[in-house]
């Protein structure tokens, strides 16, 4: 009996699951987000991914925040207060911040936070500066140096001093002393290095923030930190779990938050690899948002209970294609002879600018955004995405004129190059399609000039891509640049200075372009900061180091049930993920 | 049969010391730099990659390497695994059981409908279910097994609702993780049963059919022809006619006779499939979003995290080695004219 009990009480959930009737709203309290990505650490000072920082902006706080969609107005979190030299809490060399630190907030574990915790976890996010991690964009900014350790790996003796001396806790207030001027200063610290819990840190064995023992923790193993995988933040969120096995982390409601507690009660982020699972998934209502890129759109198109917001530009540049001027030639087959004889490259090859201009002329950029990204996007005007200050709408690019390209062409080399041709490898990192269709219309369009024109397309893993951009030994690389924080520096810098991190690779440099981005970055006026790099637009084109190509934006399925979301670019996993405070489901 | 199953056992350090060697081997053909894209994923970290292979030793020379991991798997150490984003022991131990789960609950229906078949297909020779199981053979063999496991998710959770992908549905994951549910052996259809919590043990249930029936269907196909041609050669031969002229009914001519002296080969390809679902059935746990360690060796090989993949390998190679132990032993028991010796 007992048995046939239990066979009926199977039987009886054998069940369709709930369908979502219309105006259903499936799971109310509890947000589900499913995601591509996997977290790397939940240690502020350690990860460097978006998949991680989107959980940390919703656990942990910072000084400062941007405010709504906003990239450039900030609004004070943890401080009280945005410094400005009108309210006499930015000094007027630029130099000097003063932060009124909140009074009332409280991290998860129910401890009062103080000046002497923000100071804290400014001090360890640029202290203990992991290889490859993200501390140097505090350590930039604050001690005028990239990072903790010499070429060879030895720890600076006078980090600690200079950290200690720089950030100090005056009263209620965190002063924070710079070397130089650094306008966007701001931007960075509502971005990175937000408050940890002194205290709870020290007692779960992590760095006792003194001078004696700060070596110990610099460059650590990811999982030592007691930050890695447990969060004590003041967010409004905290974090129930990371569950590696299942992919999933689980953030529930802070009801002790200092601003009125969040509505939704839990929110689940998934990794579901599949595309036809994440929308399947969305479509039964288990979802409530999904990562989906473009090859995807028309999947998503007409389903009812969907929402595809769309329009949304992205703080990237992505992809650009980068000339390398000085290519290394040792073992590499990328170059052919490494000559110009028609059957290879020399090594300076793209250091003539005709080569480079006829490359630009030579891209059918209209069509490429047309086709590839639906005609989401629009034409990159340089290497400032329209979604910050210093973009020129009117600034000159490049246009898809076949003759002009042959013109370049026919000059380039003193017109060795029209008269013997040339041969290289056009490499991308394989499975990336957008790149790859790159590749292939260059191909097309630079073949079709010259019957000697020749270029072979190949696709490399990242791996190999590492290995060959590392030696310079790609002629042409094709890569993209997120922003780190919402700044015309954060992208003139890399790819245009010649110690940002692609020119020095390319061994591109131009003393002018430099001293206009360093002196940009100084100037405390947005006003003169957009004329420097108007100019550094002009150099650009002149120049021409790389082809940028598009400002694309991208679109967020979700849940027509999914209220109260703001789309702001500079939110960790936007438009997909991003912060949840505001949201609910109705 | 002791000696033989310890000297099998015996073999198990050689087999994985030989797997880890060429592995690791086969990695030094990779350059630092390549090996350096392991920590190295974003643009933002090119600038780093020097200090990256510096502070990873990967310009070490692969002696040092290797010694230095071997040194640690001797004081019980796999080191850790990038990928899984926890040390190796934990990864195999936290991945394994979902993969043992759905190992048993697809293999068991292939063993008995790939035996069962066989043999009818083989008796019934060019009768329809001969046929059925030739079309069942090549559609099953033939089918992609991401289009198979896409299908049955549309029809059967895009369209009726009822077998939704993953291993737990959202009212299960949150009790499995509070203090009302025990985790005793990580197979969630044993510790449901053992919490006797119903609703978790058909929960766990339902997300399981749909990848088990995937892997079945693909699977079986392969049994069934071997259970068939093998069985094909057994009854013509002449014991078989000698036990049907001695008046035996013919259900114990086949099932008794001809079908255990059938099985030796059957054993020999069950005992692979087992061990090759349980190293891991990539693109079913990909396609149901099934957290199983075949996802994480694919993963831990294609970003280089050596210590994943070298921990994934030695997992295999103890597999491999109890399943070849497994059929030897089965060997000699349907057939006790082979000896263990």
């Amino acid at each position: 009996m007992k048995t046939l009990a239990s066979f009926v009480l199977l039987a009886s959930s054998l069940q369709p699951l709930t369908p979502v009737a219309w105006g259903q709203v499936k799971n109310p309290d509890t947000y589900t987000y499913l995601t591509i990505s996997d977290l790397d650490s939940l240690d502020p000072a350690y990860s460097y991914d978006t998949a991680s920082h989107m959980v940390i902006l919703n656990v942990y706080e910072a000084l400062l925040t941007y405010k709504g969609s906003s990239t450039e107005i900030l609004e004070p979190m943890i401080a009280t207060k945005v410094p400005s030299i009108a309210n006499g809490l930015l000094s007027k060399d630029g130099k000097t911040y003063t932060f009124p630190i909140r009074k009332g907030v409280k991290f998860h574990d129910g401890t009062p936070l103080t000046p002497e915790d923000v100071k804290y976890s400014l001090m360890r996010f640029m202290l203990q500066d992991r290889v490859a991690g993200p501390s140097s964009l505090l350590l930039e900014p604050i001690l005028a140096h990239p990072n903790t350790r010499d070429e060879n790996g030895n720890i600076l003796d006078v980090t600690f001093k200079e950290a200690d001396q720089a950030i100090q806790v005056k009263g209620d207030n965190v002063a924070i002393h710079l070397k130089h001027p650094f306008a966007p200063f701001m931007t960075v610290l509502a971005q990175w290095g937000p408050v940890l819990n002194k205290k709870w840190a020290i007692a779960n064995g992590d760095w006792d923030g003194t001078e004696a023992t700060w070596k110990k923790y610099n460059n650590p193993k990811k999982e030592s930190s007691p930050f890695f995988d447990r969060a004590n933040g003041t967010g409004p969120f905290m974090l129930e779990r990371w569950d590696k096995k299942n992919k999933e982390t689980v953030l529930i409601r802070n009801d002790s938050y200092w601003r009125k507690p969040a509505r939704l009660k839990r929110v689940l982020i998934k990794g579901v690899d599949e595309f036809a699972t994440r929308k399947l998934m969305l479509q039964a209502g288990d979802a409530d948002a999904i990562y989906a890129d473009w090859p995807a759109y028309s999947q998503l198109q007409n389903i009812p209970g969907i929402q595809i917001i769309e329009n949304l530009w992205s703080i990237e540049m992505n992809p650009v294609a980068y000339f390398t001027f000085k290519i290394n030639q040792v073992a590499n087959p990328d170059i052919g002879t490494g000559k110009l004889d028609g059957q290879g490259i020399p090594p300076d090859f793209f250091s003539d600018r005709d080569v480079r201009k006829g490359f630009a002329h030579a891209f059918d950029y209209e069509g490429y955004i047309r086709d590839v990204f639906r005609g989401k996007g629009i034409r990159a005007t340089g290497c400032i995405p329209k979604t910050l200050p210093g973009y020129n709408p009117k600034q000159k690019n490049y246009t898809f004129d076949m003759k002009k390209a042959e013109e370049h062409f026919k000059k380039a080399w003193n017109g060795e190059v029209w008269a013997k041709g040339f041969k290289f490898t056009l490499s991308y990192n394989s499975g990336n399609v957008p790149r790859q269709n790159l590749c292939q219309i260059i191909k097309r369009s630079v073949e079709s000039l010259n019957p000697k024109f020749k270029i072979d397309v190949r696709p490399i893993q990242w791996s190999t891509f590492l290995d060959l951009y590392k030696s310079s030994k790609l002629p042409v690389f094709i890569i993209g640049w997120q922003a780190d924080f919402p700044d015309p520096h954060n992208f003139a810098f890399p790819m245009m200075h010649s110690k940002g991190d692609y020119p020095s690779t390319q061994k591109y440099k131009n003393p002018a372009v430099d001293r206009l981005i360093d002196q940009a970055v100084r100037e405390t006026s947005m006003a003169k900061r957009k004329a420097l790099y108007a100019k550094v637009l002009e150099v650009e084109y002149e120049d021409v180091p790389h082809l940028t190509i598009l400002d694309a934006s991208r679109y967020r399925p979700q849940r027509s049930w999914v209220k109260g979301w703001y789309f702001n670019p500079i939110f960790p996993d936007s438009p997909w993920g991003g912060y949840y405070y505001p949201l609910w489901k109705e | 049969m002791l000696a033989f199953i310890l000297r099998r056992f015996a073999l198990l350090p050689f087999v994985g010391l030989g797997v880890t060697i060429l592995l690791f081997g086969l990695l030094q053909f990779l350059t630092p730099e390549m090996r350096a894209s392991l920590y190295v994923k974003d643009p933002r970290q090119l600038s780093a990659m020097e200090e990256v292979i510096r502070r990873y030793h990967l310009r070490d020379p692969f002696p040092v390497q290797y010694g230095v991991w071997l040194k640690q798997l001797l004081k019980g150490d796999l080191g850790y695994s990038e990928t899984a984003k926890m040390p190796v022991e934990k990864a195999v131990k936290a991945f394994f059981p979902a993969t043992l789960e759905l190992a048993v609950f697809s293999f068991l229906p292939i063993l008995f409908l790939g035996v069962w078949l066989g043999t009818q297909a083989a008796v019934k020779k060019d009768k329809w279910l001969d046929h059925l199981s030739r079309f069942l053979a090549i559609t099953g063999y033939s089918l992609p097994s991401f289009v198979l496991g896409l299908l049955l998710l549309m029809i059967f959770y895009g369209q009726l609702k009822l077998l939704p992908p993953g291993r737990f549905s959202l009212e299960t994951d949150l009790l499995i993780h509070t203090d009302k549910f025990q985790q005793y052996t990580g197979l969630l259809l044993v510790d449901s049963l053992l919490n006797r919590n119903l609703s978790v043990f058909w929960d766990i249930l339902k997300h399981l059919i749909l990848p088990a029936f995937t892997l079945c269907y693909i699977n079986v196909a392969l049994l069934v022809r071997i259970t068939r041609s093998s069985m094909l050669e057994e009854i013509n031969k002449d014991y078989v006619r000698t036990a049907r002229a001695k008046g035996l009914e013919e259900s114990v001519v086949i099932n008794k006779h001809a079908r255990k002296n059938a099985l030796i080969p059957v054993i020999t390809l069950s005992s692979l499939l087992f061990v090759g679902i349980l190293g891991g059935v990539v693109i079913t746990e990909t396609v149901f979003n099934y957290p199983g360690i075949g996802r994480w060796g694919v993963t831990a090989a294609s970003q280089l995290d050596v210590p994943g993949v070298m921990g994934f390998a030695l997992l295999y190679a103890c597999l491999f080695v109890l399943g070849n132990l497994g059929a030897d032993l089965l060997y000699a028991y349907v057939d006790p004219r082979i000896r263990l010796k």
